[in-house]
This record gives structure tokens, sequence and C-alpha cells, in this order.
């Protein structure tokens, strides 16, 4: 007599298994599988972003007041800031081009950029170019040895002086 | 009795030695029958990258150019000139521009090996460049080729990305200044740009760090993102149908093709009336194979075996692309500025030629020009085969139905090529423009 073959069932996965089973451990597995892909991708992006860097430090001495006589502009190409003395009142202005951080040569009409010929008068104001901001003024101060002190940490009002 | 054999045997073998060791290596003789030709591109691990036959269209140099084919070998010689000059380089600020004088100086074809390296960078731009082009005035992005124009897309990116970083790892002035402001560039991204930038230097200026960043990425990260997307590219081609090509004309819309088997007769054919052309033939497994993968007997026949047809081709390009390299190297030395100077930087100062277009236009505003316009136009291309779903055309170069398409993109790429050459030749100190002649 043969034997009606049996009407396969709704679920199967084609070997008989459990069927809600593989189910589970194939979702399982693929939360395993996308969550550590992230968090990996996560965690190679902090490594890559240094915790500490080797540049410069913000705070730097500029040396003794009265290196910079009256009516200096004197551009410390290294520390890639501008030292203005006017009178008593001193002042440190960045050299660093707002626009795409090249470094912008003293003229005198003010600053001048030599990358995309954006162009500041005397106290960084954006004169033209492609500049989208005035360049920075940094705080100045004196340290109690008697030497300046520039922190390009910290942005002052342009026009603010240091009295010496 | 045994003995005799064993001698016969093992002579037998030594004087076949040759001929084995040959035959195992190389499964088939130089072919001489079709069914030869198409064995040899089937079992041949360097040459089943092809199809055992292809498209006439493929063949016509006025269609490809070999664009495609050109950017692949500058590639191929790109790795092989770039991991010599590996043996001899020095991610270091202070040893990097050294390094570059020794190959001046002190190693062997060192000079010829950089101006290879630097001249094929300079022409896989182009050549990419330009097969994008190939490949958008003769519509070859159409359905079903969508995705593989977006990977087209993403290889200008990388190779781009490739070259800039290859720019930095000399050392020198023009280096220095090229990835300060390229970098500042990306700096203007909104939200992410300063964090990129910062990422990307491994600092708040360009320096050690920079140059250690930039050359890993530039020998180990990129290259292999541009194998992985290379090969996708091409085996897609193969999946995509072959290049594409124009309709066949003038022959009926194949139908589906029933075959009915019975036991004790010969299987019937039975085909639907627009398939009368190809009632007869003789179908393969490959027959059943779903959608425009494999055409086996629906479309006219009008290709021509891989061997020797295709492969006497590329090897055409091979040469020509090595021959053009090595003149020009011989001809032209890279070019090498001052060392670094960190306080004063050259003017006016240019980045490479390719992105002196973006240059010129950060010139007018950093971010519109260096973020916002690139960043819509790589948005258009990526996006092109979606928008344009005009189906006609395909295949042919300029075709007249496209005239739109291709009007918005000729002009593109000739406001690209403006800005190029006005940043090249129309720009001095300051910026300031300035008449070359």
């Amino acid at each position: 007599m043969p034997v009606a073959p049996k009407a396969p069932s709704k679920e199967t996965d084609g070997e008989g298994g459990d069927f809600t089973r593989r189910r589970l451990l194939t979702w399982l597995s693929s939360v395993g599988l996308f969550g550590s892909a992230i968090l990996s991708a996560f965690s190679n992006f902090v490594f890559i972003k240094p915790r500490a860097t080797y540049g410069q430090p913000a705070r730097f001495a500029a040396g003794k007041p009265e290196e910079f006589p009256p009516g200096t502009r004197v551009s410390l190409d290294v520390r890639r800031v501008c030292v203005v003395r006017e009178g008593n009142k001193i002042a440190a202005i960045s050299t660093t081009c707002t626009h795409l951080g090249c470094i912008v040569g003293v003229s005198d009409t003010g600053f001048a950029c030599p990358c995309h010929g954006s162009r500041f008068d005397q106290d960084g104001n954006v004169t033209g170019g492609p500049a989208p901001k005035p360049l920075p003024w940094y705080k100045v101060s004196l340290k109690p040895n008697g030497d300046l002190e520039i922190d390009k940490g910290i942005e002052v009002q342009p026009g603010t002086y240091y009295n010496v | 009795m045994s003995e005799t054999t064993k001698e016969e045997g093992l002579w037998s073998a030594v004087k076949e030695l040759p001929a084995n060791v040959w035959s195992s290596v190389f499964r088939n003789p130089v072919p001489v029958s079709d069914l030869d030709r198409a064995s040899t591109s089937f079992t041949n691990f360097f040459l089943h990258i092809h199809p055992v036959k292809v498209h006439r269209n493929t063949l016509r140099p006025i269609y490809t150019l070999g664009l495609g084919l050109v950017s692949f070998f500058l590639f191929l010689i790109l790795v092989v000139t770039g991991i010599l000059l590996m043996f001899y380089y020095v991610p270091s600020t202070t040893q990097a521009y050294d390094r570059m004088l020794d190959l001046r100086g002190t190693v062997a074809f060192g000079i010829f090996l950089r101006n290879m390296h630097r001249w094929s960078a300079h022409g896989m731009v182009a050549m990419v460049f330009l097969h994008m082009c190939r490949v958008f005035f003769t519509a070859a992005y159409k359905k079903p080729r969508e995705f593989n124009w977006v990977i087209g897309v993403l290889l200008l990116l990388v190779t781009l990305f490739l070259s800039f970083t290859g720019y930095l790892l000399p050392w020198d002035q023009l280096a220095f200044w090229a990835i300060t402001v390229g970098t500042s560039i990306a700096g203007y991204a909104p939200l992410v740009g300063q964090e990129i930038k910062f990422v990307l230097l491994g600092d708040t200026t360009v320096g050690q760090e920079a140059l250690l960043r930039f050359y890993v990425l530039h020998v180990a990260v990129l290259p292999v993102v541009l194998t992985l997307l290379m090969a996708i590219h091409f085996w897609r081609i193969r999946k995509d149908g072959g290049l594409s090509r124009p309709e066949p004309q003038g022959t009926p819309e194949a139908g589906i093709v029933k075959i009915r088997i019975e036991p004790g007769q010969a299987p019937e054919v039975a085909a639907q009336p627009a398939a009368d052309a190809v009632q007869k033939r003789v179908f393969g497994l490959q027959g059943f194979v779903r959608g425009n993968f494999t055409k086996v007997g629906n479309v006219p026949d009008d290709s021509v075996y891989s061997w020797p047809n295709l492969l006497m081709a590329e090897l055409f390009v091979f040469v020509l692309t090595v021959s053009i390299i090595l003149t020009v190297s011989l001809l032209f030395n890279a070019p090498l500025e001052e060392p670094v100077n960190v306080m004063h930087p050259p003017n006016p100062a240019k980045a490479p030629w390719y992105f002196l277009g973006l240059q010129e236009m950060v010139s007018y505003s950093a971010f519109w020009g260096g973020i916002g316009v690139p960043g819509v136009m790589v948005a258009l291309l990526v996006l092109v085969p979606y928008l344009d779903r005009n189906p006609k055309g395909v295949g042919r170069w300029f075709a007249r139905e496209r005239l739109l398409a291709n009007t918005i993109f000729l002009s593109m790429v000739l406001l690209n090529v403006i800005f190029i050459i006005i940043g090249t030749f129309f720009r001095g100190p300051n910026w300031q423009f300035v008449s070359p002649f």
C-alpha cells in the first residue's frame, strides 16, 4: 500500500532541523557579528585619534619686552605669531591664515597670504581674498621672571593690548 | 621481465620529463581549434578572468579607447615601482627628503623609478577621469551596470586620495604646503571637519605624525581598498553581461524556450514564435541562469574568442602604456622642491595639478569651493545612473537621444578643466591673476 508523502510543514530549513532554534542562533550570531563590527570600527577610531600630540605647546615665553622696541612688528615664524608693539602696548596676532592654514607674511599694509591671496590689515581684519575670519589675537602677559608669555590657547578681543 | 619494463618506464619518464612538467603546468597546448581556445581561457588562472568569448564591440578601440585597461596597467606599474621605492624610503621628517636626494644620487635606477612612479600616478588620475568620461558619453552606466558606475566613482576618489597621500612623502615644500592646504579644506566640513583633520594629521599641524599616517595610508590601507574595489569592478563587468554595447539591430527579441522531455523520445524543443532564430540551438546548463547574467543563445552570436583576440588587444595596450611611461621617465625628472621650511610657504603655494581646480574654487570660498561644490559634484556623480533612467543610447558615443545628459556632463567636465587651467597658468604670487603670455 503506497504511503502518501507527508505534506511538508510550513517552516522547514530543508534538513529537518528545529527551525526556531536555528533562527534564534542565526539571529544571535548576526547580532554578535554586526555588534562586534560596529564596536571594532568605533575602537579603531578611538585608537587612531591620538590622546597626546608631540606638537608645540600653546603657551610659550617670547622673550623680554625690551627685545621688542616700540613700533616693531616681528613675526615669530616658528610660533606662528606676530608680536606687535605700539608705545607700551604689546599684542600677539596669529600668522596662521584663517582660510587654509598657510603662514601669512608681514607686509607694510598688514598681512598677506601666499596660498590663496587673502589680505589682512595691520590689526588682522580681512581686507581681501577668501579668508572668512580676521586673524585672532592671543593673550599676552608677563611672567614673574620678566619674560613675555603668549598663550595661543586663549584668544582675546582684537585691539586688546598688554601694557608693559 | 618486470625489471626491463621498470627500466623502460623510468627512461621514458626521464625522456618525457620536460613535456610532462610543461603539460602539468599548462593544461592546454597552444590552441588551434575553438575548443582549445575556449579551454585555454577557462583553465588558466590568469586568463580565466576573461570570458571565453567577447562581443566584437568590446574590442573596438574606438569604443573603449582602452582607458580602463590603461588605468589598471598604470596601477600595476605603480605597485611595482612603489614597492621598490619602499626599500629606500623612511617616513621621517628628518630623513624623508634626504632619501629623495639619495634616490637621485646613489641608488641605482633610483631617480628612474621615482620618475616612473610619479608620472604613472599623474597618468592614472588622468586616465581614470577620462575613463569615467568615456563611460558617460557612451551611456555605459545604464541598467544593469548602475552599481558598477558607483564603484567606478569610488575608484576615482580612492585614486585621488592615493595621489594626495603620496604627495606628502617627499617632504619638500610643495608637499608640505599642498597637504597643509588640503587638510585645512577637510577641516571646513560641517560638524566633523576639525575631527577628521585632527585624526588625519595626528596633530594640529602637518608634522611627523601626519607623515607617518599618510605613509601608512599610501602604502597599505588605500592600495588594499583600491585593489578590492577594482576586483569588484572587474567581476561585475562579467556579471553585468560584458562591456556595454549597442542593442543588436534587426533581430527579434528572444523568447522563452521550453524543453519538454518525454521518456523514450528525443527532447522536443518548443519555442515561442519570437524565438525562431534560436529554436535549433542546443542549451547547456548556462541557459537556465537567471536574469541577464550569461547570454547563451538569446543573442545573435557576434562574439569572438578571447584567445587570441582580447589577449592581443590587452597585450598591445600594456606594451603601449609601459613604453610611454618609460619614455616619459627617461625624458623628464619628477619635480623635487626645496626641503620643508615650516616658516615660509612658497609663493604661490600650489597643489598638484588635479587639485588646482579645487584650489582655484577654494580661493573664492573655502567652504563652498572645498566642500560644498565638490560634495555636490561627487553626490551627483554617484547618483548619475539612478537619476538618468532613459534607457536609450547605450553603447554609442554622444547618442542623439542623450543630448541633455551629455551637455550637462560635458559642461561640468569643461568647468573643472577651466578651473584647473586658471589655477595652473593664471595664478601668480599671492594667488593674483597673472597672464602666462
